[in-house]
């Protein structure tokens, strides 16, 4: 209960500084300063269970795929500028018909890392009804990322990188193509997130934005048509 | 929401894929993959008659139909399920009849039909992974179970793919109609060593073909299990809704990623005699230690939780309910197949929408799935009335992890997960090798793990089926048993039923009736004395 009634209060007093500082004491061994939510979304298989493994725990999940049941709650706490920020992560399943139970969890989300899968078009083509739906259920400021995974396997390619740039400028989103198997780009997508987040938390009125476009821009690993 | 719905499946409907543009408006609010990912387009009727009549002689081939003399219909009356025998006598020679006249036309089309073969051959090789519905390993597999729509769509078959057996499904459900013309209900066909069980559930229908020596009885109960699994992912009023409003929908749009569900499910149905007998087991733990671990779970109670489960792996620990509310069996052994089947919950919290379908066909419950720790066999399930009460199922997770790691039972639990079955030696009976004890007031059974010689899981299944024979004989709808013996070559079987319980005894096939039936008094004295370990006696509420 304790959690819930914090996030909404901490809506309720937006203009604090401090807002989301030590939401929930840490247990044990986990130490943070700042705890933010992130959603994963998009379509089944676009691998956003493997980006999420990649991200914790280094590893690749190859095989099976094995489908997410529901959403999927984990945490990962992070070093952005010194700071310990917890990123509590929520897995969705891609399916319709969890769609309910993950429209319920929209609004507690402070970011939202929409994913495609460069070898499906259909997942593509699905970016602008997760955009509409995101726009209509989550929060107004939420921050949003858009990826396309699997950017390992060139020769499945169907999805131009130029194509997810065009989209993202339309929707003026941040965009990367990641790779939750060779791992590229797939942590700087998170440190992005929560240096933004953090940002936006603890900015003081005459501190200069923190522009995650740059930010990204200079740290991505660009992988164009012609393979890394 | 339904107009929309109602709006892109026209689209679909008319056979040519709308573009993503125009589809895209009208699926504003919910983004569907399955809608642009090519599904089946609609076909006319003809050619579904077509189909009919070329796979009516695939069914009867499977059904090893080269004895047409052997083959009959079991149909009972919609109006009075326990017609006049004169009458269900003359339903059946009917629709036998016309079944040996769609034989006539069939034979004829015989020749087309390898056409058809040959052609699925061909396509079959650009789908390596999946099995050839044309091939003899298809076809000798021991059991097939397949679910389709009442409007013959195909929802889902054990092997080989959906789509390339659309057309038999036609035919099934072709069955299916015309003996429901008559105001009768399809229930089996039985042909050649092969068995076609049918279990109309509007508005599905599930359809087992098996070449085991089950019952009809068991398959159909089988069925029900399937049955009940998709229920559990949808609730019945959303099948009825999504159906009444239209006929043809594919349903595998939305079960997608569920297949896996029923696949394991079907491998438990085989392998896991707690499905066979209506119980679930018990990990074997001290009672003083069960009760501090079940206190600690009824402590971390929350307004809309309504059970709180402890198992490991497949072995119940607690369970905790609110007060006034059961948990049917069937529930259960959903919710071990869900938690069973997905690693998905091994390293965080889930949290997922269930139906239970003993419970309410209607709703949803909504589950926290967490395991007290990555490694660990223990894996606690909170099921809340409430969709949006995932922060506070986290909490009482919390609370009943703070609680417990306090106690020393914590650590007897772990010990006790680490052997969570005990050997038959234990009993003292030198010729016993196995069995199954089932308390009926409490819906737990106990067993033993299994013994050297049944090591591997075709020797576990055929134990299995075994046991599975005695049970039906024991449960034999119009002559029960109460004792049911059986020398057999490789063992030995006794089965007993009481009010109280009921009993399934493997011995080596050395072993006297006499010795046998002694044996089955120092197994209930054992039982007895070992009961507070092996069951749960003291059940908590909230």
């Amino acid at each position: 209960m304790s959690t819930r009634k914090a996030s909404l209060t901490e809506k309720q007093a937006k203009n604090g500084t401090s807002k989301y500082v030590l939401e929930r004491c840490a247990s044990i061994n986990e130490y943070y300063d700042i705890a933010f939510k992130v959603m994963l979304l998009g379509d089944s298989a676009v691998g956003k269970t493997c980006l999420l493994v990649r991200f914790k725990d280094g590893a690749f999940l190859g095989g099976n795929f094995i489908a997410t049941v529901g959403i999927d709650f984990r945490n990962k706490v992070v070093d952005v500028d010194n700071l310990k920020v917890k990123l509590q992560i929520w897995d969705t399943a891609g399916q319709e018909r969890f769609r309910s139970v993950t429209h319920a969890y929209y609004r507690d989300a402070q970011a939202l890392l929409l994913l495609y899968d460069i070898t499906s078009k259909p997942s593509f083509d699905n970016i602008r009804a997760w955009l509409t739906e995101i726009h209509e259920h989550a929060q107004k400021d939420v921050v949003i990322m858009l990826l396309g995974n699997k950017s390992d396997m060139a020769a499945e390619r169907v999805v131009k990188t130029e194509d997810g740039e065009k989209l993202a400028k339309e929707y003026g989103v941040p965009f990367m193509e990641t790779s939750a198997k060779t791992g590229v780009n797939v942590d700087l997508a998170f440190h992005a997130i929560g240096k933004e987040l953090k940002h936006r938390a603890t900015q003081q009125p005459n501190e200069p934005k923190f522009q995650i476009h740059d930010y990204i821009e200079s740290q991505k690993h660009k992988t164009g048509c012609c393979g890394p | 929401m339904e107009g929309e719905a109602q709006k892109a499946t026209a689209s679909w409907e008319s056979g040519t894929l709308a573009p993503v543009d125009r589809l895209r408006s009208v699926r504003a609010d919910s983004p569907i993959p399955g809608l642009v990912e090519g599904t089946e387009p609609g076909r006319s009727l003809s050619h579904y008659q077509w189909d009919y009549i070329t796979d009516c002689a695939l069914i009867l081939k499977t059904a090893g139909a080269g004895q047409k003399s052997a083959m009959f219909i079991h149909a009972h009356s919609f109006e009075d399920l326990t017609a006049e025998a004169e009458e269900e006598a003359l339903r059946t020679v009917d629709s036998g009849r016309s079944e040996e006249q769609h034989e006539e036309g069939l034979k004829a089309l015989v020749a087309e039909q390898n056409i058809d073969e040959q052609h699925s051959n061909d396509l079959s090789d650009s789908r390596t992974k999946e099995e050839d519905v044309s091939s003899e390993a298809w076809r000798s597999h021991k059991k097939h179970v397949f679910v389709l729509s009442e409007a013959g769509k195909p929802i889902y078959t054990r092997y080989g793919t959906e789509e390339a057996l659309s057309s038999t499904m036609g035919v099934m459900m072709a069955l299916v109609s015309f003996v429901e013309a008559e105001k009768n209900i399809i229930r089996s066909i039985h042909a050649d060593g092969c068995k076609v069980v049918f279990l109309t559930k509007s508005p599905l229908v599930l359809v087992g073909v098996s070449r085991t020596c089950q019952s009809d009885k068991e398959m159909l109960r089988e069925l029900q299990y399937i049955y009940y699994q998709i229920v559990s992912l949808l609730t019945l009023t959303q099948l009825n809704h999504i159906f009444q409003h239209k006929q043809n929908y594919d349903l595998r749009r939305l079960l997608a990623g569920s297949e896996y569900l029923t696949d394991n499910l079907l491998i438990r149905l085989e392998r896991d005699p707690g499905l066979l007998l209506s119980a679930v087991t018990c990990l074997p733990l001290a009672s003083s230690s069960r009760d501090v671990v079940s206190s600690s779970l009824q402590a971390a109670k929350s307004k809309n939780l309504v059970f709180s489960i402890l198992l490991a792996g497949d072995r119940l620990v607690t369970l905790v309910r609110k007060k006034d509310q059961f948990l049917h069996h069937i529930d259960l052994h959903l919710v071990f197949n869900l938690v069973g089947s997905s690693s998905s919950f091994r390293e965080g919290e889930g949290w997922t929408p269930i139906c239970l379908p003993k419970f309410n066909t209607a709703g949803f419950f909504h589950a926290h799935i967490s395991y007290l720790e990555p490694a660990s066999q223990l894996c606690l399930i909170l099921v809340s009335t409430d969709r949006e009460d995932f922060f506070n199922m986290s909490d009482c997770k919390q609370k009943f992890m703070e609680r417990l790691s306090k106690r020393s039972a914590y650590q007897a639990l772990k010990e006790a997960v680490k052997c969570p079955s005990y050997s038959v030696a234990q009993v003292g009976i030198p010729e016993l090798r196995h069995f199954l004890y089932k308390s009926k007031s409490s819906g737990l059974y106990t067993s033993p793990e299994f013994p050297m010689v049944y090591q591997s899981d075709e020797e576990q299944e055929r134990l299995l089926s075994l046991y599975q024979e005695l049970h039906s004989c024991l449960h034999h709808p119009t002559r029960p048993l109460r004792y049911y013996y059986r020398c057999r070559e490789t063992e030995n079987l006794l089965a007993q039923v009481t009010s109280g319980f009921e009993l399934y005894l493997c011995f080596s096939p050395l072993v006297t009736k006499a010795s046998a039936f002694a044996a089955v008094n120092k197994l209930l004295k054992w039982i007895r004395k070992e009961e507070d370990r092996l069951f749960i006696l003291s059940p908590l509420t909230y």
